[in-house]
């Protein structure tokens, strides 16, 4: 039985889950298939919009600042193309991009209140969260579980790292050691850097430990208490005024909980960020899904798509693939919000790069074809460094519609839209600008749509 | 490190020269081995672990007739970390078979010592019912069987087992000096030790050289002369075992390449090139990987669609023969006396040979050092099983008694016999050391542990080569930073030391996965770079890091 | 050596290296799970981990990185592999689909074969009984008592008895599967029924057997393929251009077998059926028809086999079909898709993991205030069924297809 829609959204992240709400907010007929969750899910859940513009070694202070600078520097940068529309004044240039990712920043953070995943921070200043590593990182907004409150301000702060016997996705120790000569070399709080183990036993047993496993146990009742008991001897021990866990808080509670162990222990307690799976990223990942559906979207999980029907420059429809059965969409527009290698939406072999559902050719960094290119040789022989790997800022191009364009840079379609990080030209992990990214883009790309569908229904 | 003076000073942790300190200690010599890296950390390491029939070699009888015996004894001294490879040779068309007829003989001379069956021929079709991969226009295969042994295990059991009868073994120094009197005998050795940054010397009577690729040079900081061919050769690594067996086949340029299932991979190799390049810089070029994939491609068409993982690259240290390409060369070994031809007194160097004959080139060259000291005792080293060897393990029961999964403890078995009760005696202190650290392998904490406190390694990489950390599909994406903790946490580390560890050991694993980059390792690579980049914001770290060799001149 | 003899000499070989060469069609799942980048999302997801946590279960991503990765190390999986329940929720949540419940069953057909003492007792005794009955539940001894107790059913439910049909040429095989064959009755009864109701041309088969999915699950290739060669015959003889079943199990597993043995006569559930081939418009003048409808507030449950074997469609089906009802209200659980516990036949020999799965499902169904539960799927019937009586919930539950035929007019 075939489907009919106004805007179908294939992606469910970050990106083509802000798509798909504003369309479902405007009242139109939305369909989002998700083949499987990606890189949002596993993401820290912070929002990074901008941590250092590329290749440089400065952390940039202000979302709103760097934003000025990438936009002059970098016009082709996924944040900057909205700004190149032929409809803005060569003037506002500039400003229109900074705004539109304000906009949507602004937008992201109010619609996340009340979820799972509510959020702290703006878009004028960057916070510096400390990692289950012991180092910090620049970003944007961060979970209001995240917040470490006075701790790099307080002159007597005094820091504890909190580990989980038999958990051994955070080790308290390193991280202690890391944080604390991090903050020797800065001259600045918390003098006093600390770790201690717990032991949260969701199935009786200190071993083999998953962050799921104690996230779930922490939302149950009682589990809390229990933890601030053991905590407090510690706390007393070093005189400890913050505690800093893994990001295991719980799923539905989380917030809840670090009040309530900040209640009950008398100290600041925030979550660190961590490595996937992550439960943040699980949790905005199900924030942004109750957004999508409360707006009135419809999810179509576990649907791949597998092929569309184009005539002339208008996509008609795609066919969506379910384990064993087969389904075709008509809508009158599309946002292409696939991810890039780990979410599917660009795919690869030693003969050169593709877009997975429209065949479309991808290009480099640099915007020169990607069809052809060994990826081996768009690497760097460093495998961390602020260069990061070059293949990893390979995508589609768009146009300042956020259309992919063909080689001649006019647009494949005139009803395909993409967002995320299946468009080309920034690489998120140096940058620190992945969700940013996928946020703004999801906004225009979804704004766009309206205005293509609103002019031809 | 308490003593000064010792009989002889191995040079270079390998096979051989793992094998000649076992021997030397057995024999009750003052033994210190000195290897400038890690054990197994050059041409071992990346070899596919077979410790074969000779087969490839069979214009020289005299060697096969070694090998199978050497394959004896290895299956009496260390089953624990063998296993069998039972091999096909699809034939394509009939030349395949006839060029080759000798070799089925060859084979089969000393098949019953070995107990393995005389090579046989099956039908295309049973081939392909063990092999449904297999070209369908294949017209016949060959069937034999080989042994595997795990490189890494036997070097570091080598080296634990010379420990174990008194020899010293340390690594991370690098030879760099000789004490030479006038009568140009060799007195003594002076070392760089790269943990410590010291220069140390030890006075000694004898030097074996067993330096592997780098054996002329250490000739040469002797101010002698060893001459010696170098070739380089590259594997492919696949994430699993893809195929059912072994599978052979005559590459684009008639050698023989394999696709061999080897541990819980496959391994395709090898490439044969004369190299001179520092070896320490040495990564797999876009040929070489094509060379291997095309010409696996004749026989198994969807090679290609498989996981590729990464890729290793190893230098052959062979005999200096000219004017014959690398499957020529002999694969014998020479022991060369300096002594002889007016050089150094006191030097013997090793050149060629292969993994099967290590203990074979050890005891030969333990067998000329106690005669120039005048000892004569009798070489063990055949029958004296390595450690682990003793007994089999029962891993249900062991899985009942410390509750730990089966499949870790078959895993932790395969590298360490019945030592591996040495490993889960730890956890009845610390419950909590059963958890896995990597999920790929796996590999539980406590033999993390066990590692770091028994086994001497320094680094991340270290680790790999003892317990296989990091070696699976997400190459170290996970293990990498919980391994870098316990490891900070044993050597007592400052924070600075933990994330340069983790650097270091990406740098490692990323040498071998950026060459074969493609498929599904871009995805790995894109959630590696969130983790250390994006989250981590490791690549912005001030951490003293030191650039790996492979990693200069870009 | 001759060749025959060559033959039987490598096959003992591999036998002793517990290596069971991949068959052609395994190497596709042997593809897919090198997919797998080890991320890690399926264990935030995985139901079985949530309810036994990370030790007792390793997870799916440990079956595709670890367990998976070496045929002769397969027998040292059977502490864990056959624990999963085979919901597929980590292959939908997958960015890469990487298709955890297939290797599951190809694993596990490793240790049947070559460890047979490793496989789970209580999957041993369901093998005797598939081998000597073609049937997952042993029969009932005595014919009358048999059909006593589905009289007694669909008297109890006020469904209507209609007579079997068996016959050549009909342009439906209904295919009830072996819980509504042997057990819950009043499934097949209410299947034919609305069958009948829409006047659709439909046969049973002449001889009830298995559809191969408990064989598969379990290990046991050698009789699944035999069940499903047998099906085959079945089939082809009767000459129907469709199959209808109202088992999830059955729907995901008919579908493959049809596709792969070429039936000619693609599978479908009854849901599916109903909506693509009946029509909302017939079900909804039929629906309305309802003589008193009663007031009612149902809760839906999702079964695995449909939403993430088959297609999430299928429930919308049913969703729509529900709202077609007079005097039917529905509230969605947020439990709705988890696995209830009851596949991958974890039930029969760690019924205590199973019963810990599903109470994710009873905890959120509590909050919905529903007074019944109704899912398509008579065997998560029957592991809803039994777990909320034991835990004391007043909440019943019905199959949807007795629930939809309990709404019917009576015909004519």
């Amino acid at each position: 039985m075939d489907l009919e829609a106004d805007l179908v959204v294939i992606g469910g992240g970050m990106a083509g889950l802000i798509a798909g709400t504003i369309a479902a907010e405007e009242g139109l007929d939305t369909i989002l298939l998700r083949k499987g969750q990606s890189a949002t899910a596993y993401s820290s859940g912070a929002i990074d919009v901008i941590g250092y513009l590329p290749e440089a070694s400065e952390p940039i202070s202000s979302p709103e600042e760097g934003l000025f600078a990438l936009s002059r520097l970098y016009p082709l940068h996924p944040y900057s193309v909205i700004g190149y529309d032929d409809r803005i004044e060569s003037g506002k240039i500039v400003e229109t991009i900074v705004e539109r990712t304000k906009e949507a920043i602004t937008w992201l953070k109010a619609h996340l209140d009340g979820t799972d995943a509510p959020l702290m921070g703006d878009f004028k200043s960057n916070m510096h969260p400390i990692t289950i590593l012991g180092t910090t990182k620049p970003t944007c907004l961060i979970q209001k579980t995240m917040d470490h409150g006075d701790v790099q301000t307080r002159e007597d702060s005094v820091l504890l790292f909190i580990g989980i016997t038999g958990y051994a996705d955070f080790n308290p120790s390193t991280a202690a050691k890391t944080y604390l000569e991090d903050r020797i070399a800065d001259t600045s709080p918390p003098r006093i850097v600390g770790h201690r183990t717990v032991q949260v036993m969701p199935f009786g047993k200190p071993y083999n430990l998953s962050s799921v496993e104690l996230a779930r146990h922490l939302d149950h009742e009682g589990t809390i208490e229990d933890l601030a008991e053991q905590l407090k001897g510690h706390i007393e021990q070093l005189g400890a005024t913050h505690l800093a866990f893994p990001p295991i808080l719980g799923i539905q509670n989380a917030l809840k909980n670090k009040v309530k162990l900040e209640e009950l222990t008398g100290t600041t307690v925030f979550e660190l960020l961590g490595f996937p799976p992550s439960i943040p990223g699980q949790r905005l990942q199900r924030a942004l899904e109750t957004i999508f559906t409360k707006a009135g979207g419809k999810m179509l999980l576990g649907h791949e798509a597998t092929s569309y029907q184009k005539v002339n420059d208008i996509v008609k429809s795609i066919t969506a693939t379910a384990p064993r059965r087969e389904i075709k969409i008509d809508a009158n527009a599309f946002v292409l919000a696939t991810g890039k290698y780990i979410g599917g939406g660009i795919a690869g072999d030693e003969k050169g790069l593709r877009e997975t559902v429209f065949d479309l050719g991808p290009v480099t960094g640099d915007y020169h074809s990607a069809m052809e290119i060994v990826p081996s040789r768009s690497t760097s022989r460093l495998s961390i460094s602020p260069t990061g790997q070059p293949i990893q800022s390979c995508g589609l191009s768009v146009d300042p519609r956020f259309r992919p364009v063909n080689d001649d840079g006019i647009e494949w379609a005139k009803n395909l839209f993409a967002a995320g990080a299946v468009i080309a030209g920034y690489n998120y992990s140096v940058e620190k600008s992945g969700l940013g990214v996928a946020a703004t883009s999801g906004y225009s790309a979804a704004k766009n749509a309206i205005e293509f569908i609103k002019e031809v229904t | 490190m308490t003593k000064s003076k010792f009989d002889v000073v191995v040079i270079g942790g390998g096979s051989t020269g793992t094998a000649v300190a076992r021997d030397c200690a057995m024999r009750g010599l003052q033994t210190l081995l000195l290897e400038r890296d890690d054990i197994a950390s050059a041409t071992v390491g990346t070899c596919a672990g077979m410790i074969s029939s000779g087969l490839k070699y069979r214009d020289e009888p005299d060697m096969m007739k070694i090998c199978s015996k050497e394959v004896v004894y290895w299956n009496h001294i260390a089953r624990h970390i063998i296993a069998k490879n039972p091999i096909l040779a699809p034939l394509l068309d009939l030349s395949d078979a006839a060029s080759d007829s000798s070799y089925m003989e060859s084979y089969s001379e000393h098949v019953e010592e070995r107990d393995v069956p005389a090579m046989m021929f099956l039908t295309p079709d049973a081939s392909i019912e063990i092999e449904p991969m297999l070209h369908p226009e294949i017209i016949a295969s060959v069937y034999y069987e080989e042994y595997f042994i795990d490189p890494f295990r036997l070097c570091l059991l080598q080296a634990l087992d010379a420990r174990n009868h008194g020899a010293e073994i340390r690594t991370y120094c690098e030879v760099i000096d000789f004490e030479i009197n006038d009568k140009q005998e060799i007195e003594g050795v002076i070392f760089y030790n790269r943990v410590s940054g010291a220069t140390e010397r030890v006075e000694t009577k004898l030097v074996v050289n067993a330096a592997g690729p780098w054996a002329h040079k250490v000739a040469k900081s002797a101010k002698d002369y060893l001459p010696i061919r170098l070739n380089k050769g590259a594997h492919v690594i696949f994430d699993r075992r893809i195929v059912n067996i072994g599978i052979t086949v005559k590459a684009m340029d008639g050698r023989w390449i394999y696709l061999f299932p080897h541990e819980n991979t496959t391994l395709l190799g090898t490439t044969a090139l004369d190299t001179w390049e520092n070896p320490d810089t040495l990564v797999a070029s876009f040929d070489e990987i094509e060379y291997l994939l095309q010409s696996m491609e004749t026989v198994l068409p969807s090679i290609r669609e498989a996981r590729i993982i990464r890729t290793m690259t190893g230098v052959r240290p062979l005999v200096p023969d000219w004017k014959v390409p690398e499957r020529n060369v002999t694969r014998g070994y020479r022991i060369i006396d300096h002594s002889e031809n007016d050089g150094k007194k006191g030097l013997i160097s090793f050149l060629g040979g292969k993994l099967v004959t290590c203990r074979h080139m050890a005891e030969a060259v333990t067998d000329l050092v106690c005669e120039k000291l005048g000892k004569d005792i009798a070489c063990s080293t055949h029958e004296k099983p390595l450690p682990g060897n003793e007994d089999d393990v029962d891993i249900i029961a062991l899985s009942k008694e410390y509750d730990i999964s089966l499949h870790a403890l078959e895993r932790m078995r395969a590298r360490r016999g019945t030592e591996m009760v040495k490993v889960l005696e730890l956890t009845k202190e610390h419950p909590e050391w059963k958890t896995t650290i990597c999920t790929c392998e796996p590999i539980i904490e406590a033999e993390i542990r066990l590692s770091i406190r028994e086994e001497f390694p320094q680094t991340l990489n270290d680790l790999r080569r003892r317990l296989r950390l990091g070696t699976g599909p997400c190459q170290g994406t996970f293990c990498t930073y919980k391994a870098a903790s316990i490891l900070s946490d044993e050597l007592g580390l400052a924070g600075d030391d933990f994330l340069v560890d983790i650097l270091d050991f990406r740098a490692e694993r990323w040498k071998g996965i950026r060459q074969s980059m493609r498929g599904e390792q871009l995805a790995q690579e894109e959630l590696a770079q969130g983790m250390y980049a994006c989250v981590g914001n490791l690549d912005q770290s001030d951490v003293d890091y030191d650039v790996k060799p492979w990693e200069e001149g870009f | 050596m001759d060749e025959n003899e060559a033959f039987e000499y490598v096959k003992s070989t591999l036998k002793k290296e517990k290596i069971t060469p991949y068959q052609s069609d395994e190497l596709e799942i042997v593809k897919s799970i090198g997919a797998c980048i080890n991320c890690g999302l399926c264990i935030n997801h995985c139901p079985v981990v949530a309810a036994v946590g990370l030790d007792r279960f390793s997870g799916p991503r440990s079956i595709a990185v670890e367990l998976s990765r070496s045929p002769p190390e397969f027998w040292a999986t059977a502490d864990k592999v056959y624990l999963c329940t085979g919901c597929g929720t980590c292959r939908e949540v997958c960015p890469k689909n990487v298709n955890i419940p297939e290797i599951v069953n190809v694993v596990r057909a490793n240790i049947f074969e070559h460890r047979p003492d490793l496989v789970p007792k209580g999957l041993m005794i369901v093998k005797e009984i598939i081998e000597e009955h073609n049937l997952a539940f042993e029969p009932w001894e005595d014919k009358e008592e048999k059909e006593e107790s589905r009289d007694m059913r669909l008297e109890r439910l006020g469904l209507p008895s209609i007579p079997d049909i068996v016959k050549e040429n009909a342009e439906v095989l209904f295919y009830p599967g072996c819980q509504a064959e042997e057990r819950a009755q009043e499934v097949r009864e209410a299947a034919k029924a609305i069958l009948d109701y829409f006047d659709v041309d439909y046969t049973l088969l002449d001889e009830f057997s298995c559809c191969s999915l408990p064989s598969q699950l379990m290990g046991d290739a050698k009789t699944a393929r035999k069940l499903a060669h047998q099906l085959k015959g079945k089939v082809k003889k009767l000459g129907v251009k469709k199959i209808v079943t109202t088992c999830a199990g059955c729907t995901s597993t008919l579908a493959d077998l049809s596709v792969r043995d070429e039936w000619g006569a693609p599978a479908y559930h009854l849901l599916e059926y109903l909506v693509e081939e009946i029509g909302f418009e017939k079900l909804a003048d039929a629906l309305k028809k309802t003589a008193k409808p009663n007031d009612i507030h149902v809760s839906v449950h999702d079964p695995c086999h449909l939403i993430r074997h088959t297609s999430r469609q299928v429930m919308e089906h049913a969703l729509n079909i529900l709202r077609l009802m007079p005097g039917v209200r529905v509230s969605e659980s947020v439990a709705h898709d988890n696995c209830c516990g009851g596949g991958g036949m974890v039930s029969f020999h760690a019924s205590e993991v199973a019963n810990s799965v599903v109470q994710e499902n009873l905890i959120a169904l509590e909050k919905t205030g529903a007074e019944r539960l109704v899912t398509p799927c008579p065997l998560c019937t029957a592991q809803l069924e039994s777990n909320l009586f034991k835990s004391g919930s007043s909440i019943e539950v019905d199959d949807l297809t007795v629930f939809i035929a309990q709404r019917l007019p009576k015909k004519g």
